[in-house]
């Protein structure tokens, strides 16, 4: 019945919503169709990745001139696990976690906002955002991240918005403190084993862990959350400024990490049977940063040009150690990260924005293990370099918006993903994509390198 | 007598200014026997609505293709003039409020006294959730994708271009096709010839016809490197009376690509002048209030 139902808001829907209404109240919200291809077949799935219908809704009401309420509700079902029906598949068990909006993610704000010229306050659901890379989240990491579309979605759908307080106090005119305080916890989360964004790491385990079942054994995996206490709350603190034309932010959060790590907890063998046990937690850390941006406004060679850039140094985060694919040892330690951008508009209306960074680990190996990919297990450098170019133009009085982005990593592990978006009218854009990987099969992007999609959207606003 | 003292200190004020730039929150109108410099300053001064302490005003934007369809967008802009107080002339934030697709889009902007300073320029991205420090877009770009050059809304200063004054003509009309209207028929004009300073430009010249009354610039033709005219501008200027004063005020922009025969109208609404907006609303931290 619930399907029915949404079905019917799906198509009928468009029609029974109209503009806003008085004053005070607003809204606007979209239906939007995705289906993603796989070009690919392999053993794990089919063609047809993600048939996904979302709703959204985003509803504003101004208390008055300093209070606002602000309501944003979203919900997806995907259809593709119906459609194929096959129970016995690995991509059809994923259904209870990939097939709708998951815990209480449906609610992406709701939030109550005080504004002044000195002083805003907000409370309640929301999503604050760090930082001043594109597509690489360094210092962005106040909000846990939903990463079973890998990192292809927008980053505001990427990231899993937090109950919170936020205030924003500003003693003088362009200079701002910014105060978190976090008492709700979310794991970030990845996609379930053989999913088709499961990170390799994960489908190994399940392999594994199937393999032992097969053998008469029993694999146990214990999940720590930190309590929701208000002890455990996450708290930080963002000064942001400027210095001449340079804008600069100085960051430090501090609390539970938004990964959980995995740790061997041991084996025996109680009642003639052997039991492995795992966990997973997350751990305090801390993090310190900072982030800048300067565009070149004065004549001269660099006129036109935007330079931004951010630095994280992350305390005591849990890393893992271990061999190829293999992971022997998780211990906390230290990294540092940072990113430069260079942004240019060419030829009238051609923007590029090009970025590098480096991952450095504080210490490479562990009682003689590897520091290792979290995601894929594979083994890295101390240093990881990374090279990012974004690609962006518009035809048609900006009716056709393509971009293409490529990023490109160590051991020429990669990504390009293009996308054009067509607007048909005021109230309707279909969207063609096409996300390509390569790189080798323990790269962050090569674990995908048989996993090509084309992503085709169709968002009715109104 | 008295009258004449008075007339004749306006036009000494209009007039003694030009040496250097006109004073901010104050109103000028072209006289006769200025020049094409001193009447080009005064259209500048008029645009960038450097009149008035601050305003803000609804826009919509419609761009119309040859069959007729049409596209629209819709845009909350405030300015809060800044008269040269460190180097900024006037700050800007311009808000998306339709369609969906782009609501919430905002766009903070400060324009520097300097005239070769570039304008710093801050964008709030909805599908990021984050302010991004952006590059000037390139004046020969396309306003919002509209057939307005970004020049030609909001970076072109007085200092980039040469000016000759035609002469003084009745302008003949122009039909605003949004309305079918013919507006403006007859209506006292200077034309003065403009040539960009700029190599290699997208236009080589342009006509503009700079209403006696307003001061605004009412109709512009576009030529291209061989002396065709390939587009045409017109906007339509009327006083907005205050309780102690009145500003010239654009109402509706219309502007034709001959060569493609495509339209941009831009309809201004609920335009209100001297509100005392706050310097505090032309931060980041406003435009990280964006809540869409």
């Amino acid at each position: 019945m619930g399907k029915v139902l949404f079905l019917a808001l799906l198509f009928l829907g468009g029609n029974l919503w109209a503009r806003p209404v008085n004053d005070n109240l607003e809204y606007a919200g979209y239906l939007k169709t995705e289906f993603w291809l796989k070009n690919y077949n392999d053993e794990s799935h089919l063609s047809l990745s993600s048939f996904k219908n979302t709703f959204d809704l985003e509803v504003e009401y101004e208390l008055s001139e300093n209070w606002t309420f602000f309501l944003h509700p979203r919900y997806f079902y995907d259809f593709a696990y119906d459609l194929r029906d096959d129970y016995n598949s690995y991509f059809d068990k994923n259904q209870f976690k990939m097939g709708h909006t998951q815990r209480t993610e449906w609610l992406r704000d709701c939030y109550l906002d005080f504004t002044s010229d000195k002083l805003d306050v907000r409370i309640g659901k929301q999503q604050v955002v760090w930082g001043q890379a594109d597509g690489l989240p360094f210092l962005d990491r106040v909000m846990p991240f939903d990463l079973t579309y890998y990192w292809l979605p927008d980053f505001a759908d990427i990231r899993i918005p937090l109950w919170m307080i936020k205030v924003e106090y500003s003693p003088w005119l362009n200079s701002t403190l910014q105060f978190l305080l976090i008492p709700d916890f979310e794991v970030s989360r990845s996609a379930p084993a053989y999913a088709p964004f499961a990170f390799k790491a994960n489908n190994d385990f399940e392999t594994w862990k199937a393999s032992q079942e097969a053998l008469g054994r029993r694999v146990h995996k214990d999940l720590y959350r930190p309590a929701k206490k208000f002890k455990n709350s996450r708290v930080g603190l963002r000064w942001r400024s400027m210095f001449g034309d340079i804008d600069y932010t100085l960051n430090w959060l501090y609390g539970y990490t938004n990964s959980a790590y995995n740790y061997s907890e041991g084996t025996d063998s109680s009642g003639g049977v052997l039991n492995y046990y795992f966990s997973r937690k997350n751990k305090l850390s801390h993090l310190i940063g900072f982030s800048f941006n300067k565009s070149f406004i004065n004549p001269g060679l660099f006129e036109g040009w935007t330079l931004r850039g951010e630095f994280a140094y992350i305390h005591n985060e849990p890393t893992y150690y271990g061999t190829r694919g293999s992971r022997k040892r998780t211990e906390r330690t230290d990294k540092y990260t940072y990113v430069l951008g260079f942004d240019r508009t060419f030829f009238t209306n051609w923007d590029f924005s090009l970025q590098f960074s480096q991952f450095i680990h504080d210490k490479k190996t562990f009682e003689g293990y590897q520091v290792i990919n979290s995601y894929t297990y594979g083994l890295m450098e101390k240093i990881e370099n990374t090279l990012t170019l974004k690609i962006a133009t518009d035809f048609i009085h900006e009716r056709l918006k393509p971009e293409v982005l490529v990023i490109y990593g160590d051991d020429n592990d990669g990504r390009i993903s293009f996308k054009a978006k067509f607007e048909v009218r005021d109230n309707l854009w279909f969207t063609l994509g096409y996300h390509h990987f390569w790189g080798p099969p323990r790269g962050s992007n090569g674990q995908f390198r048989n996993n090509d999609h084309l992503v085709l959207e169709t968002k009715y606003t109104f | 007598m008295r009258r004449l003292f008075i007339f004749a200190g306006f036009l000494l004020l209009n007039l003694g200014v030009f040496a250097e730039s006109l004073e901010y929150h104050r109103v000028y109108t072209p006289q006769e026997g200025m020049s094409a410099e001193e009447i080009m300053k005064i259209k500048y001064h008029n645009k960038y609505s450097l009149y008035s302490y601050d305003y803000q005003q609804i826009g919509e934007v419609l761009y119309v293709d040859p069959s007729g369809f049409t596209r629209k967008r819709v845009w909350k802009r405030q300015r809060i003039v800044k008269a040269d107080q460190e180097g900024i002339s006037y700050k800007d934030l311009v808000v998306m409020t339709y369609p969906t697709q782009v609501k919430g889009l905002a766009v903070l902007t400060w324009t520097y006294q300097d005239p070769e300073k570039d304008q710093n320029v801050w964008l709030w991205i909805p599908s990021l959730k984050k302010v991004r420090k952006i590059s000037a877009s390139e004046d020969d770009d396309a306003f919002m994708g509209s057939d307005f050059t970004v020049e030609e809304v909001s970076t072109r200063r007085f200092e980039d271009e040469s000016y000759k004054l035609i002469g003084s003509k009745n302008f003949p009309g122009y039909k605003f096709e949004h309305t079918g209207e013919v507006k403006f028929k007859d209506k006292p004009c200077f034309v003065v010839e403009c040539t960009p300073l700029k190599p290699h430009w997208y236009y080589s010249k342009r006509i503009v016809w700079i209403d006696k009354d307003t001061g605004g610039n009412i109709f512009e033709e576009y030529y291209d490197k061989n002396g065709k005219l390939f587009k045409t501008l017109f906007r339509e200027w009327v006083w907005t009376d205050l309780a102690d004063k009145k500003y010239p005020t654009q109402i509706s922009l219309e502007c034709k690509d001959l060569r493609t025969n495509h339209r941009t109208v831009i309809l201004m609404k609920d335009t209100e002048y001297d509100q005392g907006l706050s310097e505090y609303d032309f931060t980041i931290k406003a435009l990280m209030r964006s809540r869409w």
